[in-house]
């Protein structure tokens, strides 16, 4: 006598137990294994960083002079730690609980989806990645004369439907690294280098090379940083991307996130399906 | 058959060794330990295609960043040659200073503190090895960063500017092999130092700008990184007659880098010391996730 019961599949209250355990492993495996001081000084130096490159790059050709552009680099710099973030977020948490503490596929086996915990596992480093973009656009505000002229109207949809974009890419990176065998870490940081070059986070679309510029206009990355940039400076980027209205900007942000989105998640189970059967869920590396 | 027939009736005589032997010993070790790593130029295409595609990306972002203020095309071959020195940069930190905890972590550590040799051979290989592969990336970001992007070079001492950059290599891998060291004692915390050894440093050691453009902060780095130090030189002797002018002449620069790759080494040996008498004293430096 088959019991239903027990094999009633995965309900909601189990995904959101899933999830919030995972977010305490996830935290905990961040942050507590770290000296607190060195684990804040590693999550700040990175992005202030990143973004000093950009500024003294900036200081030294213009000496100061055109800062929209000035405006441009730090908030398209700052906004990019959380593509990053989401990206390495999602695959080293996967890559880790196969890789290192060999517990993939435990969770795979417990009565509750690998999809929640995963969410949970890596929200700590995009909640980290958020504290960077704060972090860097307040040094912008205060040390380099960034005016934010915040539209909140534009700016919560377009960051909540650009973030579902780029967690939708992370997750079709976490399931696409699941199936590697070699050099899996360093996929994100490729891909997420690729996007950095073709999304117009750090130099307007245009300088681009003309065969580029379809790959640009087709990721949910560039419309989010682009109408990221309308709702908190209230102008768009220098260059015919910036010419282009506000609600068009947001309507090919809506088209290509509803692209991306369902053919992550269908790519997603797709992997997971495949790594079952080919016995990837338990694989060594070694790398 | 061992090779070296020894005669000795007791452990005593068994363990002294000829300084031949020692000396013949530590350069099997340094050869053993580069060997993977100049044989892995070409049995893991994975890490050429990484290794060249990651640093040609970030020198593309900057390329073109350069091109959207309008600077003047030297800049380009700045971003270039820093891109290439940046390889360097990430074998140090990851192929060098990261490895010991990687080794421990694989149960190899054990093996070394054990094998008769001094760590410093182990370490000399691994930059050696290291050198060896990541030259061929660097020479390939080199070479398809100016291709893509038309770098000119003006060279006017070609030698001088080979061995400046060798000059540079000594104290960049000397600094590697005391990080090892010092990786090892901070345990879990080497990968977050790891990923702090990134993107500070390429702003601190000028990798995307001439590194006059931070003078104040650029006099301290003058002193304690090589990258910053050598790159400066580098780029007065490939790119002669730039507007953009070096931090120091490349004569003072030179000396510099022959000073710290002095104490770099010496305390690489010293802290090699210090990290095997806590092997043996607290024997945790073999336990695996610590």
């Amino acid at each position: 006598m088959i019991d239903r019961a027990a094999v009633r599949g995965v309900t909601l209250a189990d995904a959101w137990r899933s999830f919030r355990t995972a977010i305490g492993l996830g935290w905990a495996v961040e942050s507590n294994w770290s000296d607190p001081f060195l684990f804040f000084l590693y999550t700040m130096a990175k992005p202030l960083a990143a973004a000093g490159i950009l500024v003294v790059m900036f200081q030294v050709i213009t000496q100061g002079r055109n800062p929209e552009f000035l405006q441009f680099l730090i908030v398209g710099s700052a906004l990019w730690n959380v593509v990053f973030g989401v990206m390495a977020g999602l695959v080293q948490s996967i890559l880790e609980d196969r890789e290192r503490y060999r517990m993939i596929k435990y969770v795979v086996v417990t009565p509750t989806s690998l999809f929640p915990f995963l969410l949970g596992r890596s929200l700590a480093r995009v909640l980290v990645s958020f504290v960077a973009v704060v972090l860097t656009l307040v040094v912008g505000v205060v040390f380099l004369g960034v005016d934010l002229r915040p539209n909140l109207l534009y700016l919560v949809p377009a960051t909540l439907i650009g973030v579902t974009a780029v967690i939708a890419l992370g997750i079709f990176m976490a399931g696409w690294c699941l199936q590697l065998r070699q050099e899996a870490w360093s996929y994100p940081e490729a891909i997420a280098g690729a996007l950095y070059l073709v999304s117009g986070a750090i130099f307007p679309i245009d300088v681009l090379p003309a065969w580029l510029h379809p790959i640009a206009y087709a990721s949910p990355t560039t419309w989010w940083l682009e109408a990221s940039r309308r709702g908190l400076l209230g102008h768009g980027s220098p260059g015919p991307t910036g010419a282009i209205p506000d609600g068009l900007v947001m309507i090919f942000l809506l088209v290509s996130t509803a692209v991306v989105l369902p053919l992550s998640l269908a790519a997603f189970a797709w992997f997971i399906r495949r790594a079952r059967r080919a016995g990837l869920l338990d694989m060594v590396t070694g790398s | 058959m061992t090779r070296y027939r020894t005669i000795a009736t007791t452990p005593r005589e068994a363990a002294e060794w000829s300084t031949g032997r020692l000396i013949r010993t530590n350069l099997r070790a340094i050869v053993g330990r580069a060997y993977p790593r100049i044989v892995g130029l070409a049995r893991e295409p994975s890490w050429l295609f990484f290794e060249i595609f990651l640093p040609f990306l970030a020198v593309s972002a900057f390329v073109f960043v350069y091109r959207a203020l309008e600077a003047p095309e030297e800049f380009v071959g700045f971003v270039v040659l820093g891109g290439a020195m940046t390889a360097f940069w990430l074998n140090v930190v990851w192929m060098m200073a990261a490895q010991f905890y990687w080794e421990k972590d694989q149960g190899n550590l054990e093996l070394y503190f054990t094998a008769p040799m001094h760590l410093m051979s182990i370490l000399a290989g691994m930059a050696i090895g290291g050198l060896v592969l990541t030259s061929s990336r660097a020479l390939a970001v080199i070479g398809i960063g100016s291709l893509v992007y038309g770098v000119t070079y003006h060279v006017e001492e070609p030698f001088v500017l080979v061995g400046v950059f060798f000059l540079t290599m000594v104290p960049l891998y000397g600094m590697g092999m005391l990080l090892a060291s010092l990786f090892l004692m901070w345990g879990r915390e080497g990968f977050h130092l790891a990923q702090l050894l990134q993107e500070p440093i390429y702003f601190l050691g000028g990798v995307n700008f001439p590194l006059r453009a931070i003078a104040p902060v650029a006099g301290v780095m003058m002193a304690i990184l090589p990258l910053a130090v050598g790159l400066d030189a580098m780029r007065q002797l490939a790119f002669v007659g730039s507007e953009a002018q070096g931090m120091l002449p490349v004569g003072t620069e030179a000396l510099i880098l022959v000073a710290m790759g002095v104490a770099f080494l010496a305390a690489a040996r010293l802290a090699l010391g210090y990290l095997e008498k806590l092997a043996r004293r607290e024997g945790r430096l073999t336990l695996r996730w610590q």
